[in-house]
């Protein structure tokens, strides 16, 4: 990244600032690049507060010696910590929805355990991008979330054509948006085939509303108007395209209770349900009757897939989930391009997707505008915390299925297939006025920031670790606690405790307000009382604006 | 090398703003020169309360004709969806002959029959997003400007939420209607609109701030001495560089300010006086805590409030037959309880509740549910409504007819813009306004549809 940022510097006092045109491999032409300058301690920890669900000092000290892009590659080959196997080694509850409890236990054990970090937090994206919940018809179905949250771990890095089609066969995707089931026209009864899902995976997974340049701008017609992507004659080809799935090994086409292997295996195709007619699909295209179920699902994925819109549209929202909520047109298309071509002819790669948006110079904190950056997701506040200080239960599980509850977020927990928040969401102010987007802020209400605010007074006030599970008031074997031994042992003296604690949560960088308000706090406090101290800074430092902001 | 990169950062902000704003097209500023009446508080008290369904209620089931020929008709379009006629509640508009029962209700909703019957409610029939009056044919030709995105759920939310048209606006007609009074209730020591369930295009605006609190009210600050709450405030109120860190800060600066206020109102003994009996559940609970905040309108200095509450699972793509009766039931329950405590606070009359949904759902079956179309029926209930009657024109539930543009979707033959400047007029909004709250208003001849007394 320094590289980059010392090639900007260079087109800089060339005059070459507006064009944009700093990225690709150079010329020729070009001098040796001079040797790179160290990583210091504080870029690491910014580059994996966007790469990983929250920085560490051992993970900052080896990224610092393998350096950004083989850090990359390293994690590109890690293997993939899966949910379903923990899953399916608990014994079965009474009650199926209890075993959501397990389900987010296992979402955080690997989301602070694992070691294919960047997997887990592109796999995170990707849930809030292809959404299937919790909250609704698969609440009794935790096997199927599991499973489902396991495909997109293990395609994180793969090819999104390979990606939206294991989403569009997934029972839990079927469930969720109702393809699984559908069937085709009966004029008799007057129905006509669920548009469900054509719906959502078009506006939502793969290329919005409306046609976009590659830079992510919104293309104009003759009319000054965007160019809708699609039409209602579309969307009713596409719910064509998927009408005759159901669960595989179901004895009946629709109302087959989902068991546990039905939960976790691809749809299977029931060809007398499945319309043969004529489909519409996009860019003018329309596939011809009679083609088997298997065909129309694959060409008609491949429509999608092929649709100029998908490069700028995955860019954007990764980008926005990964790095900054306002990127430039230049980043989305310098991202956008990788996606078109990874450079080697394949177009869809996502692993180079996600390679290009941490390695572009705009994604560089120390080249931060204003407008850079983003507010962390609630849960992305509580991972990181959690990873910094270490937090464990005595039972070693993560049971907090009331994430969603207490911080507005929680992973399949979406209250709907837009997910808790929209890519377009502007609060009112200088954000809007200005054009720009925020949308992390949409769930960031008086209510749920109260809530998580709340949640950090309590994680360091109480639950810490000096907290003893059955005799600690509120504490049981499964309650998280946070360990700040290590601040609590220095906490006589202010500031070598705010350097510690600013150190792990603010990459070092805290601001002098921040700092003296501490002070003020712990001026307060008698210096023997050092477990008073240590919480007090964490806590202030973890309900700060300057924590929730990603740089 | 830091300081080295600001001259950097300031050539590339002008350049990447404006290369931002082309991507999320910029909110043109509304300009407020009107002042009402001069900027003198209201001599009254009055709240609208918004019900929103999220999904798209399938209101064609809701609002039933229950004449035969009508009735064929729309059993002929639903087929397995269909609500027997022996099961419809009858009701009887007062714009029907007497005893002719032409329409009658879901079955589910007995509270909402007795408060149509008794007119303390009405139902706006066939109402949605338009931006000027369309048919079917003007539809096909293309030859009437439409809302962008018809029948997908959050633009349409949007549509019906912010009535934007093809406009690029960011704020809700409730939001405007905030900014246009603000200097009329200046004193108020609660924010004019508030959200019990999250942020809300409704109530987004451009020179005021909605609060929003939780279901049963707002979270108090643990742990909060005196010390730690002027240190949080010295905090979330210091010079922040990053949009992103300012954008929160405001809004922990706001649950501060009015965590206190607003809890001690609802823990006032006149809030907890209320004894009304609200349904279990989400929207119960929010209705409940409106109805507690309405009580307390005199500690809270309040003249004119507008609530948001919702409630979800609408989307009958599936089991609609198995679904609908609770979601129905919720609804009519909900809203009849809110009524009754309006009536024991002693302000029906100056309290106005109303539902707003994605869209209204194709007549037409997809073997168990029904999918996404336009216009729908609506709930408004108060003492102010005038009840017991159907508005604008219930249209007929056959595929393939006049309102029809496929699959059954009907065309709305009441714009969205109409309901709300019926009740923004009522609300207060002087009548050269009302196309700031509903900025298609002039497209359409009746700007009041008279179910606001």
């Amino acid at each position: 990244m320094n590289m980059k940022l010392i090639s900007i510097v260079a087109s800089v006092m060339l005059g070459l600032a507006g064009c944009g045109g700093s990225s690709g491999g150079g010329g020729n032409n070009e001098p040796p690049p001079p040797p790179p300058v160290p990583i210091t301690q504080a870029e690491a920890f910014q580059f994996l507060n966007q790469a990983t669900l929250g920085a560490t000092e051992a993970e900052a000290q080896r990224l610092i010696s393998m350096r950004y892009e083989a850090w990359i590659d390293d994690q590109l080959q890690k293997p993939a910590s899966l949910q379903l196997p923990f899953l399916q080694a608990v014994p079965p509850p009474q009650f199926m929805f209890q075993l959501q409890d397990d389900r987010v236990d296992i979402w955080f054990r690997n989301a602070l355990q694992g070691d294919d970090q960047l997997r887990q937090r592109v796999a995170f994206a990707l849930s809030e991008i292809m959404v299937v919940s919790q909250l609704g018809v698969l609440g009794d179905q935790p096997y199927a979330l599991a499973s489902y949250y396991d495909l997109l771990v293990q395609n994180a890095f793969g090819n999104y054509r390979d990606l939206i089609e294991a989403v569009t066969l997934h029972p839990a995707m079927g469930a969720y948006l109702s393809m699984l089931g559908n069937e085709k026209p009966d004029p008799v009864r007057n129905i006509r085939p669920d548009e469900n899902y054509a719906r959502e995976l078009m506006q939502l997974f793969a290329i919005g509303l409306v046609e976009l340049n590659q830079d992510g701008t919104v293309r104009l017609g003759t009319d000054n108007e965007p160019i809708p992507t699609y039409d209602q004659a579309i969307i009713e080809g596409f719910a064509h395209v998927f009408t005759g799935w159901t669960y595989a090994g179901s004895p009946v086409f629709q109302g087959a209770f989902p068991t546990e292997l039905r939960q976790i295996t691809p749809m299977e195709l029931w060809p007398a349900f499945h319309d043969t007619g004529p489909k519409r699909l996009l860019n003018n295209v329309t596939l011809q009757a009679g083609q088997s179920g298997e065909q129309d699902l694959s060409d008609a994925l491949d429509n999608v897939f092929n649709h100029p819109n998908v490069g700028p549209f995955i860019a954007i929202r990764l980008i926005q989930r990964l790095v900054t909520s306002n990127p430039s047109p230049e980043y989305v298309s310098r991202v956008a391009a990788v996606f078109n071509d990874n450079g080697s002819g394949v177009r869809g790669d996502l692993g180079a997707v996600v390679k290009a948006i941490l390695l572009d110079s705009e994604a560089d904190p120390d080249l931060r505008l204003a407008t850079d950056g983003k507010v962390k997701e609630p849960i992305i506040r509580i991972t990181q915390l959690w990873k910094a200080y270490n937090a464990a239960s005595a039972s070693g599980r993560y049971p907090y299925n009331f994430a969603y509850i207490i911080f507005g977020q929680g992973p399949l927990q979406s209250p709907s297939v837009f997910n808790f928040f929209s890519p377009f969401y502007a609060p009112p102010g200088e954000i809007r006025d200005a054009g720009l987007v925020a949308p992390e802020l949409e769930i960031a209400t008086e209510f749920l920031n109260t809530y998580v605010t709340n949640y950090m007074f309590i994680q360091t006030f109480g639950w810490n670790h000096t907290a003893i599970p059955g005799t600690t008031e509120g504490v049981n074997e499964d309650t998280v606690l946070i360990d700040f031994a290590e601040e609590e042992a220095i906490a006589a003296d202010a500031d070598a405790l705010i350097d510690m604690v600013a150190g792990k949560l603010l990459a070092g960088e805290i601001s002098t307000t921040l700092r003296a308000e501490i002070e003020g706090m712990l001026a307060l406090i008698p210096q023997d009382q050092g477990l008073l101290r240590a919480a007090e800074t964490i806590y202030l430092i973890a309900s700060s604006p300057e924590f929730a902001y990603q740089r | 090398m830091r300081n080295a990169m600001k001259k950097l950062n300031r050539r590339d902000f002008l350049k990447r703003s404006s290369a931002a704003a082309a991507v999320f097209a910029a909110t043109p500023g509304v300009t407020y020169a009107q002042v009402i009446g001069g900027g003198a508080p209201f001599d009254d008290y009055k709240a609208l309360v918004c019900v929103f369904m999220f999904g798209g209620n399938d209101s064609f089931n809701m609002v039933v004709p229950n004449t035969l020929a009508e009735y064929n008709a729309y059993a002929q379009s639903r087929q397995n969806l269909a609500v027997a006629k022996e099961d419809l509640l009858p009701i009887n508009p007062v714009s029907s002959a007497p005893g002719s029962e032409p329409f009658g209700l879901h079955p589910a909703m007995t509270s909402l029959q007795q408060m149509f019957e008794t007119g303390t409610a009405s139902i706006v029939a066939n109402v949605g997003p338009l931006i000027e009056p369309t048919t079917k044919d003007q539809f096909f030709n293309q030859s009437v400007a439409l809302p962008p995105q018809l029948f997908s759920h959050n633009d349409q939310q949007d549509q019906w939420l912010s009535l934007r048209g093809k406009t690029p606006s960011k704020t809700g007609w409730a939001g405007r209607m905030a900014d246009l009074i603000r200097s009329n209730v200046a004193g108020q020591q609660m924010a004019t609109n508030a959200s019990l369930f999250g942020s809300s295009t409704f109530q987004a605006a451009d020179e005021t701030v909605a609060y929003v609190m939780g279901p049963g009210g707002p979270q108090q600050f643990e742990g909060f001495t005196p010390e730690q709450r002027a240190a949080f405030l010295r905090i979330v109120d210091a010079d922040y560089d990053s949009i992103y860190e300012r954008g929160f800060a405001a809004v922990q600066r706001r649950a501060i300010d009015a965590a206190d206020t607003v809890t001690a109102a609802i823990n006032s003994p006149e809030a907890q006086a209320v004894s009304t009996i609200f349904p279990q559940g989400q929207l119960g609970t929010q209705l409940q805590t409106v109805a507690r905040l309405i009580a307390s309108r005199d500690q809270l200095q309040m003249q004119r409030q507008i609530f948001f509450v919702a409630t979800g699972g609408f989307d009958s793509h599936d089991n609609q037959n198995a679904d609908q009766p609770g979601l129905l039931a919720n609804i009519s329950e909900s809203i009849a309880a809110f009524h009754a405590a309006t009536v024991e606070i002693g302000v029906d009359t100056s309290v106005t509740t109303f539902t707003q949904s994605d869209f209204g759902r194709t007549l037409t079956s997809n073997g168990d549910g029904t999918d996404h179309a336009w216009g729908g029926n609506q709930i408004v209930a108060g003492g102010a409504v005038n009840g017991r009657d159907i508005y604008g024109n219930f249209p007929e539930l056959q595929i393939g007819g006049p309102d029809d543009v496929g699959g059954g979707r009907m065309i709305p033959t009441t714009s969205a813009d109409q309901f709300a400047a019926t009740l923004a007029k009522w609300f207060g909004i002087p009548d050269v306004d009302l196309d700031i709250v509903a900025p298609h208003i002039d497209n359409f001849m009746q700007r009041d549809l008279g179910f606001m007394v």
